[in-house]
């Protein structure tokens, strides 16, 4: 009988070949589940912590909607104790010669390795994901990250000296994620000898799992501790002493939340925001490839986001035809069947989709979906978007998951307009077969990422990472490393939180400038005005602010700057940026070498300037040579910048390109007036930034005799030094939109506003903490932490072939 | 091959404007790959229609009438009997597609074939097969033969001299290669053919059939292929007069897989017919 029925089957296939289902069996991972009595707690210091009294949360199949296990929700106390464990690992982790830490990873590697199996039915089981993706793809990687990283942990010592752990390193990530994303974070962390706290959203087994598997390694069990709560615990987590990192992956808003309610809590804050990406395809593509590169981008369980994607006008009807008939072939299903495309990723992604499809709808958009996917609700289809208005929402919302937003472009200006005119700047792809055209918009584009020709690689020596709204913290290669590395002395952060901070007020009114005494000399000097746009210029306010030698007499006048002086100061960088970033690094090494003669000569003006600071004479002529030192060797670094790479299963090269951030503003410390200026200003302009800066507030004069010189030495708006209330200046510069960057070194109320503020647009900020820097030594004030600082990375896929 | 390609005037211009970019077609090669399988009953029904698309052949300097008679029994009877029962496809008169010689042998399938009281058609590769490299005279005169001798489908081997000198001929069916070449049929060459296929469909409503031949040995491979061809130009390119496959000892391990679909044991050598 049985033969028959199958025969009966076997012959409707025979006549439709249709596909049939290809069942991944599971049964492992419910075995597993069953271990542990169907109820998940936390893994912290090598234990499964199971607390009573928590309220539990039931970790469903996105599909079926079974129950498959209830997890305990953590609350503030258990991510305490992980905490706790993380702090006692690290000592005996960090203290362990970076062979030793190698040797671990390794062996956690080979532990992946053993239970492969469960790991990827386990991970598709509970996330929905197409299991192809998870076993042909991320196991794989996440032990190739662990390989690579322990050579890296290998090499440490030499590779990275003058570099030392963080601490206890932070990791929040968000619901729908990959247990992969939390491995390119967690491998070099613990690499470099940092521990690690992890904070998974409720329902995500995969990383308990893994977690149990680095425990019953048996030695260091609390170097990997993982807690199961709602994002809302992170406030909880950073505040938890030692922490010295928090890295955030999750939407933009929830990020922009968190910035702010973590300023001033010690801890550095790395974001990860969006998961939208671009592919950009241009006339003289392979558009067949290229619609491949869109299923890759979009509709194959790759990434966690959707797709905004720019076809030429030329080629628009051609895509969209290969584009609709390729959609028609792929195939939705459960995740655990072999042979789909895409999965399900439960109702929450479900409900995203389709809210953004409606909102299109009604906006005017044409929405084409296909594919062989079941119609029941937690499946959604391929989904194609077109006709979008220009100025609609929706052009400017993320687009989520699984879908993708076309729109036509008619130059490849336009499209690079088009590109680079969203808050977002994670990845992005360009198909086009001229050489010339691909690696120029390959420059061009503001993204963390950009492939030529291809869509979605990756590689664990590939820095991966994003600039804008999409945060600016890294992972993979070295850059990935240095995440979790600070300079070697640092002192460990602490809370320097100022409760009654009134974010509000901070520097908002300046306080008025009175004549402050008789004036000597032989006449009344003018005051210095604003050095803006390449001259001195009087403040908008026409007001200016005495500043006393240490004798308290009164030294001069200087121009009392405020918002609308900010506001010129950062157009006139925006003027001088393409200018600047054209040039070449030797072009910008000439320009330094210049200022570093021209500061030689004013040396005696200078010194004098420092002496009335009350500066030594001896000190202050040192000063002034370790000045014009630090631009001469700031200069030689400007050559070398950037490397290629070599990565696996890839012809052709991976470029790291080192770009410059855009303008930069600088809030430079009251203390070593001129050392400081010059410290912050050079790498600054070595890596092709422009610059707005607040030169000391006890001693702006060095600073400005410097301007004198740069008025003739330097492109036009290259650097702007305002002078003035330093509160006042760091509100303005900090609340700006369009300034891409920010150093401060000031007070620690400053610091902990400018983390506050910087939430707005997302820039990178770099704050003291009210902390002095030893900027006459090395690795202070002209350390690789600068380099580091004043530049953001880029990798650029260049896969070869012909 | 009842597909007929009715030719169209020859536009160079369709081919300076084909952008191949190979690294990505590579990765699709791979990814189609891995994308889809089937098991089971699909198996085994997608494995009987790769039966129907096999050009069976024998392409030896040592072939025989003995030989050419054993191929065309096995083209005719391609799986035993008792595993088409169990599959209750015995009636589906599944054969391979045609049966694939030398000129010289045409005349020797043709009666065997005629012998075993079957319709499969004879193909024979003809002009100077396979390297083309003879006078157009000859090779005109060789297909002229073929057919008198009763060959109802022709694989020609254009000559390269003219293609690498951009002169191209037309056809109703493209093929990857001789199976002669040390590179015979690869996937990604496949992708750029199939997607030139639905080019020239799109453009012209003609559909023009495709044969990989050489080194498609496995049933897995011959799956690999029904896919690429399923994802690349759909449905209706799977039936013999749009789709072959050329190939020897591919039959024989289908018809093992078969076997142990329907035994649930590994067939021994002894097992199933030789061909």
């Amino acid at each position: 009988m049985a033969a028959t029925r199958a025969g009966t089957r076997a012959r409707e296939i025979f006549t439709s070949l249709e596909y049939g289902p290809v069942p991944e069996s599971h049964a492992c991972a419910l075995a597993w589940l069953d271990t542990q009595d169907r109820c998940l707690g936390h893994y912290v210091n090598g234990k499964w912590l199971k607390p009573e009294h928590r309220n539990s949360v039931p970790c469903q199949d996105p599909i079926t909607g079974e129950n498959l296990a209830s997890c305990l929700q953590a609350q503030a106390e258990d991510v305490a104790a992980a905490a706790e464990a993380s702090r006692t690992a690290l000592e005996n982790w960090s203290g362990l010669p970076g062979a030793s830490r190698a040797q671990h990873l390794t062996r956690l590697a080979k532990m992946i390795q053993k239970h492969q199996r469960l790991l990827w039915t386990l991970e598709s089981l509970v996330t929905g994901r197409a299991v192809r993706e998870v076993r042909d793809r991320d196991v794989p990687l996440a032990q190739q990250l662990l390989q690579y990283y322990a050579v890296q942990a290998h090499i440490q010592e030499e590779a990275l000296a003058g570099w030392e752990p963080m601490g206890v390193i932070g990791l929040i990530l968000p619901p729908m994620f990959s247990f992969l994303e939390m491995m390119w974070r967690i491998c070099p962390a613990l690499a470099v000898g940092c521990t690690v706290v992890v904070l998974v959203p409720l329902g995500s087994p995969t990383p308990l799992l893994l977690a149990q598997l680095a425990g019953e390694l048996g030695s260091f069990p609390g170097i990997l501790n993982m807690i199961s709560g709602p994002a809302s615990l992170g406030p909880v987590l950073a505040s938890q002493p030692g922490v010295q990192k928090v890295v955030f992956c999750g939407a933009v808003e929830e990020g922009r939340a968190l910035r702010r309610t973590l300023a001033g809590m010690g801890p550095e804050l790395g974001l990860v925001l969006g998961a939208e990406s671009l592919l950009l395809l241009t006339e003289t593509a392979d558009v067949d490839s290229a619609v491949e590169g869109v299923v890759d981008a979009a509709w194959s369980d790759r990434s966690p986001g959707g797709l905004r994607l720019l076809i030429q006008e030329s080629v628009w009807d051609e895509t969209m035809r290969r584009l609709q008939a390729r959609m028609g072939c792929l195939r939705g299903g459960r995740g655990l069947d072999g042979a789909v495309d895409m999965g399900a990723r439960g109702a929450a992604a479900h409900a995203l989709a389709q809210r953004y499809v409606c909102e299109a709808q009604s906006q005017g958009a044409q929405v084409f979906q296909a594919g062989d996917v079941p119609s029941d609700s937690p499946f959604f289809p391929p989904t194609l978007i077109s006709d979008l208005p220009p100025a609609s929402p929706c052009t400017q919302a993320e687009v989520p998951w699984p879908l993708v937003v076309a729109s036509p472009f008619r130059t490849a200006k336009e499209a690079l307009a088009m590109a680079n005119g969203t808050p977002r700047g994670g990845s992005a792809s360009v198909w086009s077969e001229r050489l010339g055209q691909a690696l120029d918009l390959g420059y061009r584009l503001q993204m963390g990422t950009v492939w030529i020709n291809a869509h979605g690689l990756r590689d664990p020596a590939v820095p991966t990472g994003g600039c804008k709204e999409s945060g600016s913290s890294w992972h993979g290669g070295l850059d990935g490393l240095y995440e979790y590395l600070r300079p070697s002395g640092t002192p460990a952060w602490l809370p320097y939180l100022s409760e009654n901070l009134n974010y509000d007020i901070f520097g908002l009114a300046v306080p008025s400038t009175l004549p402050a005494g008789s004036e000597t000399g032989p006449g009344p000097a003018p005051p210095f005005g604003l050095f803006v746009g390449g001259r001195f210029q009087a403040p908008g306010a026409r007001s200016s602010r005495p500043i006393q030698d240490s004798h308290g007499n009164l030294h001069g006048y200087v121009a009392e700057g405020g918002a609308k002086d900010i506001r010129g100061a950062v157009e006139a960088a925006h003027q001088a940026a393409p200018g600047w970033v054209g040039q070449s690094p030797g072009t910008r090494a000439a320009l330094l070498w210049a200022l570093a003669a021209a500061l030689e000569r004013r040396e005696s003006t200078l010194v004098s300037r420092l002496e009335r600071q009350g500066v030594e004479l001896k000190a202050a002529k040192a000063e002034v040579e370790l000045s014009v030192r630090r631009l001469r060797a700031w200069g030689a670094r400007s050559q070398t910048q950037g490397h290629s790479l070599q990565v696996a299963e890839l012809r052709g090269p991976v470029l790291r390109l080192r770009e410059p951030l855009g303008v930069l503003a600088i809030v430079c410390p009251d203390e070593w007036p001129l050392l400081a200026f010059v410290s912050l200003l050079a790498p600054a302009l070595a890596y092709g930034n422009t610059v707005v800066l607040v030169p000391s507030g006890t001693c702006p004069f060095p600073a400005l005799e410097v301007c004198q010189d740069m008025a003739t030495l330097l492109p036009v708006g290259l650097v702007n030094v305002v002078t003035g209330d330093r509160d006042h200046l760091t509100r303005c510069l900090a609340l700006h939109q369009d300034v891409q960057a920010l150093w401060y070194f000031g007070s620690a109320q400053g610091s902990q506003f400018v983390e506050w503020a910087s939430a707005g647009n997302l820039k990178p900020v770099w704050v003291n903490r009210g902390y002095r820097r030893a900027w006459d030594q090395e690795a202070e004030g002209a350390g690789s932490e600068l380099e580091l600082r004043a530049a953001r990375t880029k990798s650029l896929w260049l896969p070869m072939g012909d | 091959m009842a597909a007929q390609n009715p030719g169209t005037e020859l536009d160079l211009s369709w081919i300076s404007k084909i952008q191949v970019n190979q690294p990505a077609v590579l990765r699709r090669a791979e990814q189609i790959q891995a994308r889809r399988t089937v098991k089971k009953e699909w198996q085994a029904a997608w494995l009987l229609k790769a039966v129907t698309f096999i050009d069976l052949t024998t392409l030896s300097g040592d072939d025989t009438s003995s030989n050419i008679q054993r191929l065309c029994y096995k083209a005719k009877y391609p799986i035993r009997e008792d595993l088409l029962k169990a599959l209750n496809m015995h009636d589906k008169d599944i054969t391979t597609a045609a049966v694939c010689v030398y000129p010289a042998r045409v005349c020797d399938a043709v009666k065997a074939l005629k012998a075993a009281g079957c319709t499969i058609p004879v193909a024979s590769v003809a002009t100077g097969f396979p390297a083309a490299q003879t006078h157009l005279k000859t090779r005109l005169e060789e297909i002229r033969l073929a057919v008198e001798d009763g060959a109802m489908e022709i694989d020609v081997v254009i000559n390269r001299t003219l293609v690498l000198t951009g002169q191209w001929e037309g056809s109703d069916f493209i093929k990857t290669s001789t199976g002669k070449e040390t590179v015979n049929a690869t996937f990604p060459v496949a992708i750029v053919m199939l997607r030139a296929i639905r080019d020239f469909f799109w453009k012209t409503g003609n559909k023009v059939g495709f044969k990989p031949a050489g080194g498609i040995r496995s049933a897995k491979d011959s799956l690999a292929w029904l896919s690429l061809i399923k994802e690349e130009l759909g449905d209706e390119w799977l039936k013999p007069e749009l789709f072959r496959i050329g190939a020897s000892t591919l039959l024989s391990d289908i018809e093992r897989q078969i076997y142990h679909h329907v035994t649930g044991r590994y067939a021994a050598y002894h097992d199933l017919p030789m061909c």
